[in-house]
Protein backbone atom coordinates (compact mmCIF):
# COMPACT_ATOMS: atom_id res chain seq x y z
CA UNK A 1 0.00 0.00 0.00
CA UNK A 2 1.01 3.69 -0.43
CA UNK A 3 2.13 6.06 2.55
CA UNK A 4 -1.58 7.97 1.64
CA UNK A 5 -3.81 5.05 1.81
CA UNK A 6 -1.75 4.07 5.26
CA UNK A 7 -1.84 7.13 7.02
CA UNK A 8 -5.94 7.93 5.96
CA UNK A 9 -5.99 4.39 8.23
CA UNK A 10 -3.43 5.40 10.76
CA UNK A 11 -5.61 8.11 11.05
CA UNK A 12 -8.52 5.88 12.03
CA UNK A 13 -6.73 4.73 14.44
CA UNK A 14 -5.04 1.39 12.50
CA UNK A 15 -1.76 0.42 14.25
CA UNK A 16 -1.54 -2.75 11.61
CA UNK A 17 -1.55 0.44 9.07
CA UNK A 18 0.59 2.27 11.30
CA UNK A 19 3.61 -0.39 11.61
CA UNK A 20 3.45 -0.93 7.74
CA UNK A 21 3.49 2.73 7.34
CA UNK A 22 6.76 2.78 9.95
CA UNK A 23 8.46 0.54 7.15
CA UNK A 24 7.89 3.25 4.12
CA UNK A 25 8.38 6.69 5.89
CA UNK A 26 11.10 6.03 8.97
CA UNK A 27 14.00 5.77 6.56
CA UNK A 28 13.23 9.17 4.62
CA UNK A 29 12.01 10.78 8.13
CA UNK A 30 16.07 9.50 10.20
CA UNK A 31 17.87 9.98 7.28
CA UNK A 32 16.63 13.52 6.59
CA UNK A 33 16.59 14.49 10.61
CA UNK A 34 20.19 13.55 10.62
CA UNK A 35 21.14 15.08 7.68
CA UNK A 36 20.13 18.23 9.56
CA UNK A 37 20.95 17.55 13.35
CA UNK A 38 23.91 15.51 12.65
CA UNK A 39 24.55 14.28 16.16
CA UNK A 40 23.37 11.01 15.88
CA UNK A 41 22.05 10.36 19.97
CA UNK A 42 19.66 13.45 19.14
CA UNK A 43 18.46 12.76 15.51
CA UNK A 44 17.55 8.57 17.74
CA UNK A 45 15.30 11.51 19.65
CA UNK A 46 14.58 13.64 17.17
CA UNK A 47 13.13 10.85 15.04
CA UNK A 48 11.33 9.26 17.82
CA UNK A 49 9.44 12.41 18.58
CA UNK A 50 8.63 12.58 14.89
CA UNK A 51 6.85 9.37 14.08
CA UNK A 52 5.28 9.71 17.20
CA UNK A 53 3.65 12.91 16.37
CA UNK A 54 2.89 11.50 12.96
CA UNK A 55 0.89 8.69 14.52
CA UNK A 56 -0.66 11.22 16.97
CA UNK A 57 -1.95 13.84 14.54
CA UNK A 58 -2.43 12.06 11.86
CA UNK A 59 -6.44 12.99 11.89
CA UNK A 60 -4.93 16.41 11.09
CA UNK A 61 -3.78 15.18 8.00
CA UNK A 62 -6.11 16.15 4.72
CA UNK A 63 -5.08 14.22 1.93
CA UNK A 64 -6.60 17.21 -0.39
CA UNK A 65 -3.47 19.57 0.30
CA UNK A 66 -0.78 17.41 -0.62
CA UNK A 67 0.76 13.92 -0.25
CA UNK A 68 1.34 11.52 3.19
CA UNK A 69 5.11 11.68 2.12
CA UNK A 70 5.80 15.71 1.99
CA UNK A 71 3.35 16.00 4.81
CA UNK A 72 5.69 13.32 7.07
CA UNK A 73 8.97 14.72 5.83
CA UNK A 74 7.51 18.44 6.45
CA UNK A 75 6.73 17.57 10.04
CA UNK A 76 10.68 15.89 10.51
CA UNK A 77 11.91 18.94 8.52
CA UNK A 78 10.55 21.40 11.15
CA UNK A 79 11.41 19.30 14.26
CA UNK A 80 14.86 18.73 12.62
CA UNK A 81 15.54 22.57 12.02
CA UNK A 82 13.45 23.60 15.86
CA UNK A 83 16.31 20.74 17.51
CA UNK A 84 19.68 22.13 15.55
CA UNK A 85 18.69 26.09 16.14
CA UNK A 86 18.04 25.33 20.17
CA UNK A 87 21.42 23.76 20.02
CA UNK A 88 22.97 26.39 18.07
CA UNK A 89 21.51 28.84 20.06
CA UNK A 90 22.82 27.16 23.60
CA UNK A 91 26.44 26.47 21.77
CA UNK A 92 26.75 30.61 21.17
CA UNK A 93 25.65 30.99 24.54
CA UNK A 94 28.51 28.73 26.17
CA UNK A 95 30.87 30.75 23.15
CA UNK A 96 29.90 34.16 24.22
CA UNK A 97 30.36 32.87 28.28
CA UNK A 98 33.88 31.71 26.97
CA UNK A 99 34.64 35.23 25.38
CA UNK A 100 35.64 33.78 22.34
CA UNK A 101 34.27 35.35 19.34
CA UNK A 102 34.29 32.15 17.20
CA UNK A 103 31.54 31.56 14.51
CA UNK A 104 30.96 28.10 13.49
CA UNK A 105 33.18 27.55 10.28
CA UNK A 106 30.93 27.41 6.76
CA UNK A 107 30.65 23.69 6.64
CA UNK A 108 30.57 22.80 2.86
CA UNK A 109 29.76 18.93 4.51
CA UNK A 110 31.66 16.28 1.86
CA UNK A 111 29.64 13.75 4.09
CA UNK A 112 30.27 10.23 3.06
CA UNK A 113 27.03 9.07 2.03
CA UNK A 114 25.60 5.56 0.23
CA UNK A 115 25.01 5.94 -3.40
CA UNK A 116 21.23 6.20 -4.77
CA UNK A 117 19.74 7.10 -8.09
CA UNK A 118 17.71 9.78 -6.24
CA UNK A 119 20.64 11.31 -4.39
CA UNK A 120 22.04 11.11 -7.52
CA UNK A 121 19.12 12.78 -9.24
CA UNK A 122 19.42 15.48 -6.07
CA UNK A 123 23.01 16.37 -6.44
CA UNK A 124 22.89 16.56 -10.14
CA UNK A 125 19.77 19.01 -10.31
CA UNK A 126 21.41 20.93 -7.19
CA UNK A 127 24.41 21.35 -9.64
CA UNK A 128 22.37 23.14 -12.28
CA UNK A 129 21.72 25.90 -9.80
CA UNK A 130 23.57 28.95 -9.51
CA UNK A 131 26.27 28.77 -6.55
CA UNK A 132 24.17 31.48 -5.00
CA UNK A 133 20.81 29.44 -5.60
CA UNK A 134 22.49 26.08 -4.07
CA UNK A 135 23.96 27.96 -1.21
CA UNK A 136 20.29 29.31 0.11
CA UNK A 137 18.45 26.49 -0.58
CA UNK A 138 21.34 24.03 1.35
CA UNK A 139 21.99 26.07 4.20
CA UNK A 140 18.36 26.88 4.92
CA UNK A 141 17.05 22.62 3.95
CA UNK A 142 19.72 21.01 5.11
CA UNK A 143 21.87 23.01 7.94
CA UNK A 144 18.62 24.94 9.32
CA UNK A 145 19.48 28.59 9.13
CA UNK A 146 17.30 31.19 9.15
CA UNK A 147 17.08 33.40 5.95
CA UNK A 148 18.36 35.86 7.99
CA UNK A 149 21.43 33.82 8.83
CA UNK A 150 21.46 32.54 4.97
CA UNK A 151 21.93 36.36 4.06
CA UNK A 152 24.60 37.34 6.89
CA UNK A 153 26.51 34.00 5.64
CA UNK A 154 26.47 35.14 2.55
CA UNK A 155 27.05 38.54 3.08
CA UNK A 156 23.88 39.10 0.43
CA UNK A 157 20.69 41.69 1.23
CA UNK A 158 17.67 40.08 2.27
CA UNK A 159 15.69 40.38 -0.66
CA UNK A 160 18.47 38.57 -2.57
CA UNK A 161 18.34 35.71 -0.35
CA UNK A 162 14.41 35.38 -0.68
CA UNK A 163 14.55 35.66 -4.66
CA UNK A 164 17.80 32.69 -4.86
CA UNK A 165 15.58 30.74 -2.34
CA UNK A 166 12.70 30.75 -4.59
CA UNK A 167 14.58 30.35 -7.94
CA UNK A 168 16.60 27.53 -6.81
CA UNK A 169 13.39 25.55 -5.27
CA UNK A 170 11.74 26.41 -8.85
CA UNK A 171 14.31 25.33 -10.77
CA UNK A 172 14.66 21.86 -8.48
CA UNK A 173 10.91 21.30 -9.42
CA UNK A 174 11.88 21.78 -13.09
CA UNK A 175 14.52 19.41 -12.91
CA UNK A 176 13.41 16.73 -10.46
CA UNK A 177 9.83 16.96 -11.70
CA UNK A 178 10.17 14.17 -14.35
CA UNK A 179 11.20 11.66 -11.75
CA UNK A 180 8.80 12.55 -9.01
CA UNK B 1 10.21 47.79 -1.47
CA UNK B 2 7.52 50.66 -2.39
CA UNK B 3 4.88 51.69 0.12
CA UNK B 4 2.33 50.46 -2.87
CA UNK B 5 4.35 46.88 -1.90
CA UNK B 6 3.36 47.05 1.46
CA UNK B 7 0.11 47.87 1.33
CA UNK B 8 -0.76 45.00 -1.24
CA UNK B 9 1.23 42.48 1.05
CA UNK B 10 3.79 42.04 -1.32
CA UNK B 11 6.88 41.76 1.23
CA UNK B 12 5.05 39.43 3.01
CA UNK B 13 4.47 37.45 -0.40
CA UNK B 14 8.16 36.99 -0.72
CA UNK B 15 7.91 34.93 2.17
CA UNK B 16 6.71 32.02 0.88
CA UNK B 17 9.97 30.07 -0.16
CA UNK B 18 11.93 31.13 2.99
CA UNK B 19 8.83 29.54 4.74
CA UNK B 20 8.09 26.37 2.84
CA UNK B 21 12.21 26.10 3.94
CA UNK B 22 11.61 25.97 7.26
CA UNK B 23 13.57 29.54 7.26
CA UNK B 24 11.42 32.06 9.10
CA UNK B 25 11.45 32.37 12.91
CA UNK B 26 9.92 34.19 15.65
CA UNK B 27 7.01 37.13 14.63
CA UNK B 28 7.85 37.27 11.30
CA UNK B 29 7.14 33.75 10.83
CA UNK B 30 3.80 34.23 13.19
CA UNK B 31 2.90 37.59 10.88
CA UNK B 32 3.37 35.51 7.38
CA UNK B 33 1.13 32.38 9.09
CA UNK B 34 -1.56 34.84 9.63
CA UNK B 35 -0.99 36.17 6.65
CA UNK B 36 -1.40 33.05 5.14
CA UNK B 37 -4.78 32.32 6.49
CA UNK B 38 -5.87 35.12 4.13
CA UNK B 39 -4.06 35.12 1.08
CA UNK B 40 -5.35 31.88 -1.23
CA UNK B 41 -2.65 32.69 -3.71
CA UNK B 42 -0.01 32.70 -0.99
CA UNK B 43 -1.43 29.33 0.79
CA UNK B 44 -0.89 27.51 -3.53
CA UNK B 45 2.17 28.87 -3.52
CA UNK B 46 3.43 27.83 -0.36
CA UNK B 47 1.96 24.22 -0.95
CA UNK B 48 4.14 23.87 -4.07
CA UNK B 49 7.33 25.40 -2.61
CA UNK B 50 7.40 23.08 0.13
CA UNK B 51 6.62 20.49 -2.10
CA UNK B 52 9.69 21.51 -4.20
CA UNK B 53 11.73 21.59 -0.87
CA UNK B 54 10.48 17.83 -0.03
CA UNK B 55 12.32 16.81 -2.93
CA UNK B 56 15.72 17.64 -1.12
CA UNK B 57 14.84 15.18 1.45
CA UNK B 58 15.19 12.23 -1.10
CA UNK B 59 18.55 12.45 -0.76
CA UNK B 60 18.83 11.85 2.59
CA UNK B 61 17.41 8.27 3.94
CA UNK B 62 19.28 6.17 5.83
CA UNK B 63 18.04 3.09 7.89
CA UNK B 64 17.09 3.90 11.32
CA UNK B 65 18.91 2.20 14.05
CA UNK B 66 16.73 -0.69 14.81
CA UNK B 67 16.02 -0.27 18.42
CA UNK B 68 14.09 2.93 17.14
CA UNK B 69 11.04 0.56 15.49
CA UNK B 70 10.53 -1.43 18.88
CA UNK B 71 10.33 1.86 20.93
CA UNK B 72 7.94 3.35 18.49
CA UNK B 73 5.72 0.95 17.96
CA UNK B 74 5.29 0.37 21.68
CA UNK B 75 4.86 4.20 21.97
CA UNK B 76 2.23 3.94 19.37
CA UNK B 77 0.19 1.24 21.50
CA UNK B 78 0.32 3.83 24.85
CA UNK B 79 -0.70 7.08 23.17
CA UNK B 80 -3.91 8.42 22.69
CA UNK B 81 -4.13 9.99 18.54
CA UNK B 82 -5.54 13.59 18.92
CA UNK B 83 -9.23 14.16 17.85
CA UNK B 84 -9.99 15.49 14.67
CA UNK B 85 -12.24 18.78 14.29
CA UNK B 86 -14.79 16.61 12.99
CA UNK B 87 -14.68 14.11 16.20
CA UNK B 88 -14.87 17.10 18.52
CA UNK B 89 -17.89 18.56 16.85
CA UNK B 90 -19.51 14.58 17.11
CA UNK B 91 -18.89 14.57 20.70
CA UNK B 92 -20.56 17.91 20.79
CA UNK B 93 -23.45 17.21 19.44
CA UNK B 94 -23.87 13.62 21.13
CA UNK B 95 -24.43 15.52 24.58
CA UNK B 96 -28.03 17.17 22.74
CA UNK B 97 -29.89 15.87 25.67
CA UNK B 98 -28.49 19.09 28.00
CA UNK B 99 -30.48 21.02 25.24
CA UNK B 100 -33.91 19.44 27.14
CA UNK B 101 -33.37 19.90 30.36
CA UNK B 102 -32.96 23.62 30.14
CA UNK B 103 -36.71 24.72 29.63
CA UNK B 104 -37.12 23.21 33.36
CA UNK B 105 -35.33 26.19 34.89
CA UNK B 106 -37.80 28.43 33.13
CA UNK B 107 -39.98 30.22 35.98
CA UNK B 108 -43.44 29.39 36.12
CA UNK B 109 -45.17 32.92 35.22
CA UNK B 110 -42.37 34.75 33.53
CA UNK B 111 -42.79 36.52 30.61
CA UNK B 112 -41.75 34.03 27.21
CA UNK B 113 -38.86 36.57 26.29
CA UNK B 114 -37.17 36.17 29.14
CA UNK B 115 -37.84 32.37 29.74
CA UNK B 116 -36.14 32.34 26.61
CA UNK B 117 -33.33 34.43 27.35
CA UNK B 118 -33.01 32.70 30.05
CA UNK B 119 -33.02 29.11 28.71
CA UNK B 120 -30.82 30.61 25.75
CA UNK B 121 -28.15 31.85 28.64
CA UNK B 122 -28.20 28.04 30.31
CA UNK B 123 -27.72 26.44 27.18
CA UNK B 124 -24.91 28.68 26.29
CA UNK B 125 -23.53 27.99 29.54
CA UNK B 126 -23.59 24.37 29.25
CA UNK B 127 -22.60 24.33 25.77
CA UNK B 128 -19.04 26.22 27.44
CA UNK B 129 -18.79 23.37 30.21
CA UNK B 130 -19.15 20.82 26.90
CA UNK B 131 -15.96 22.82 25.38
CA UNK B 132 -14.07 22.81 28.74
CA UNK B 133 -14.59 18.99 29.14
CA UNK B 134 -13.37 18.39 25.64
CA UNK B 135 -10.33 20.92 26.29
CA UNK B 136 -10.18 19.09 29.63
CA UNK B 137 -9.70 15.98 27.98
CA UNK B 138 -7.02 17.35 24.89
CA UNK B 139 -5.23 18.79 27.97
CA UNK B 140 -4.79 15.37 29.68
CA UNK B 141 -3.86 13.72 26.79
CA UNK B 142 -1.76 16.04 25.91
CA UNK B 143 -0.57 15.71 29.74
CA UNK B 144 -0.09 11.78 29.17
CA UNK B 145 1.55 12.17 25.61
CA UNK B 146 4.09 14.65 27.61
CA UNK B 147 4.70 11.74 30.50
CA UNK B 148 5.03 9.04 27.91
CA UNK B 149 7.89 11.09 26.01
CA UNK B 150 9.80 11.86 28.99
CA UNK B 151 10.04 8.01 29.52
CA UNK B 152 10.57 7.74 26.45
CA UNK B 153 13.19 10.01 26.03
CA UNK B 154 15.24 8.53 28.85
CA UNK B 155 18.97 7.16 27.07
CA UNK B 156 18.09 3.30 28.84
CA UNK B 157 14.38 3.72 27.98
CA UNK B 158 13.50 0.00 26.40
CA UNK B 159 9.93 -1.65 25.59
CA UNK B 160 8.35 -4.74 25.65
CA UNK B 161 5.37 -6.31 25.77
CA UNK B 162 3.19 -9.57 26.05
CA UNK B 163 0.30 -10.77 24.39
CA UNK B 164 -1.43 -14.50 24.58
CA UNK B 165 -3.65 -16.39 22.24
CA UNK B 166 -6.60 -14.96 23.18
CA UNK B 167 -5.49 -10.79 22.32
CA UNK B 168 -5.07 -9.96 26.05
CA UNK B 169 -1.57 -8.24 26.33
CA UNK B 170 0.06 -5.65 28.07
CA UNK B 171 3.03 -3.37 26.82
CA UNK B 172 5.71 -1.50 29.03
CA UNK B 173 7.96 1.48 28.51
CA UNK B 174 10.19 1.63 31.18
CA UNK B 175 13.70 3.20 32.13
CA UNK B 176 15.72 2.10 34.85
CA UNK B 177 17.29 5.02 35.46
CA UNK B 178 13.91 6.71 35.95
CA UNK B 179 12.35 4.06 37.44
CA UNK B 180 9.53 4.79 35.65
CA UNK B 181 7.51 2.69 33.62
CA UNK B 182 4.56 3.71 31.03
CA UNK B 183 1.87 0.60 30.84
CA UNK B 184 -1.02 -0.45 28.88
CA UNK B 185 -3.48 -3.05 28.58
CA UNK B 186 -4.92 -4.28 25.55
CA UNK B 187 -7.99 -6.88 24.60
CA UNK B 188 -8.54 -7.30 28.74
CA UNK B 189 -12.05 -5.19 28.55
CA UNK B 190 -13.27 -3.84 31.22
CA UNK B 191 -14.38 -5.77 34.73
CA UNK B 192 -17.77 -6.46 35.66
CA UNK B 193 -19.48 -5.67 38.98
CA UNK B 194 -17.32 -2.42 39.51
CA UNK B 195 -14.19 -4.18 40.14
CA UNK B 196 -10.88 -3.04 38.39
CA UNK B 197 -7.47 -4.17 36.94
CA UNK B 198 -4.84 -3.16 39.40
CA UNK B 199 -1.43 -3.37 38.28
CA UNK B 200 1.40 -4.74 40.95
CA UNK B 201 5.23 -5.00 41.15
CA UNK B 202 6.82 -7.89 41.93
CA UNK B 203 9.85 -8.34 43.65
CA UNK B 204 11.89 -11.31 45.16
CA UNK B 205 11.05 -11.93 48.68
CA UNK B 206 8.84 -9.65 48.94
CA UNK B 207 5.01 -8.58 48.86
CA UNK B 208 3.86 -7.50 45.54
CA UNK B 209 3.60 -3.91 45.73
CA UNK B 210 0.28 -1.98 44.25
CA UNK B 211 1.55 0.25 41.33
CA UNK B 212 -1.90 1.62 40.96
CA UNK B 213 -5.67 0.96 39.48
CA UNK B 214 -6.23 1.03 35.49
CA UNK B 215 -8.73 3.59 34.09
CA UNK B 216 -10.22 1.75 31.03
CA UNK B 217 -7.49 2.29 27.91
CA UNK B 218 -5.72 5.14 29.59
CA UNK B 219 -1.76 4.41 30.19
CA UNK B 220 -0.94 4.17 33.86
CA UNK B 221 2.26 5.69 34.74
CA UNK B 222 4.38 4.11 37.24
CA UNK B 223 6.62 5.63 39.75
CA UNK B 224 9.55 4.80 42.17
CA UNK B 225 10.29 1.48 40.18
CA UNK B 226 13.16 -0.67 42.54
CA UNK B 227 15.80 -2.00 40.31
CA UNK B 228 15.46 -5.34 41.42
CA UNK B 229 11.69 -5.60 40.66
CA UNK B 230 11.40 -8.66 38.37
CA UNK B 231 7.90 -8.26 36.95
CA UNK B 232 4.39 -6.74 36.43
CA UNK B 233 1.29 -8.41 36.61
CA UNK B 234 -2.68 -7.22 37.19
CA UNK B 235 -5.08 -9.27 38.62
CA UNK B 236 -8.92 -7.86 38.78
CA UNK B 237 -9.63 -6.23 42.00
CA UNK B 238 -12.55 -5.15 43.96
CA UNK B 239 -14.05 -1.71 43.66
CA UNK B 240 -11.21 1.01 44.84
CA UNK B 241 -8.52 -1.47 44.62
CA UNK B 242 -7.02 -3.78 47.44
CA UNK B 243 -4.06 -3.73 49.81
CA UNK B 244 -2.40 -7.21 48.37
CA UNK B 245 -3.80 -8.99 45.62
CA UNK B 246 -6.75 -11.37 46.16
CA UNK B 247 -6.89 -12.88 42.65
CA UNK B 248 -4.46 -14.75 40.39
CA UNK B 249 -3.01 -12.38 37.76
CA UNK B 250 -4.52 -11.89 34.43
CA UNK B 251 -1.53 -10.99 32.26
CA UNK B 252 1.93 -10.70 33.76
CA UNK B 253 5.35 -9.37 32.10
CA UNK B 254 9.42 -10.24 33.13
CA UNK B 255 11.15 -6.14 33.40
CA UNK B 256 13.97 -8.39 32.45
CA UNK B 257 14.44 -7.01 28.85
CA UNK B 258 13.69 -3.34 29.86
CA UNK B 259 16.84 -3.03 32.83
CA UNK B 260 15.49 -3.79 35.37
CA UNK B 261 15.83 -7.48 38.14
CA UNK B 262 19.35 -7.65 36.31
Amino acid sequence: MEADELLVLVAGGDQKAFEELYGLVSGPVFGLVRRVVRDPAQSEEVSQEVLLELWRSAPRFDPGRGSALSWILTLAHRRAVDRVRSARAATEREQREGQRNHRPAFDQVAEEVEAGLEREWVRRCLDRLTALQRQSVTLAYYDGYTYREVAERLSLPLGTVKTRMRDGLTRLRDCLGGVA
Amino acid sequence: MSVLDRLLGRDLHSLAAPYALDALEGEEKRRFERHLKGCHRCAEEVRALTEDAVRLAWSTAAAPPAALRDRVLTAVRLTPQEQSARDLTRVRAAHQPTRARAPRLRPLFAPLATATAAAALVVAALFAVQVTQARDQLDQERAQAREIAHVLAAPDARATGERDQSGRGIGVVASASERRAVVTLSGLGTPSGGRVHQLWLMRPNENPRSLGLFDGDTPLVADGLDPNSTSLAVTVEPHGGSQQPTTSPVVQLALETVGFGE
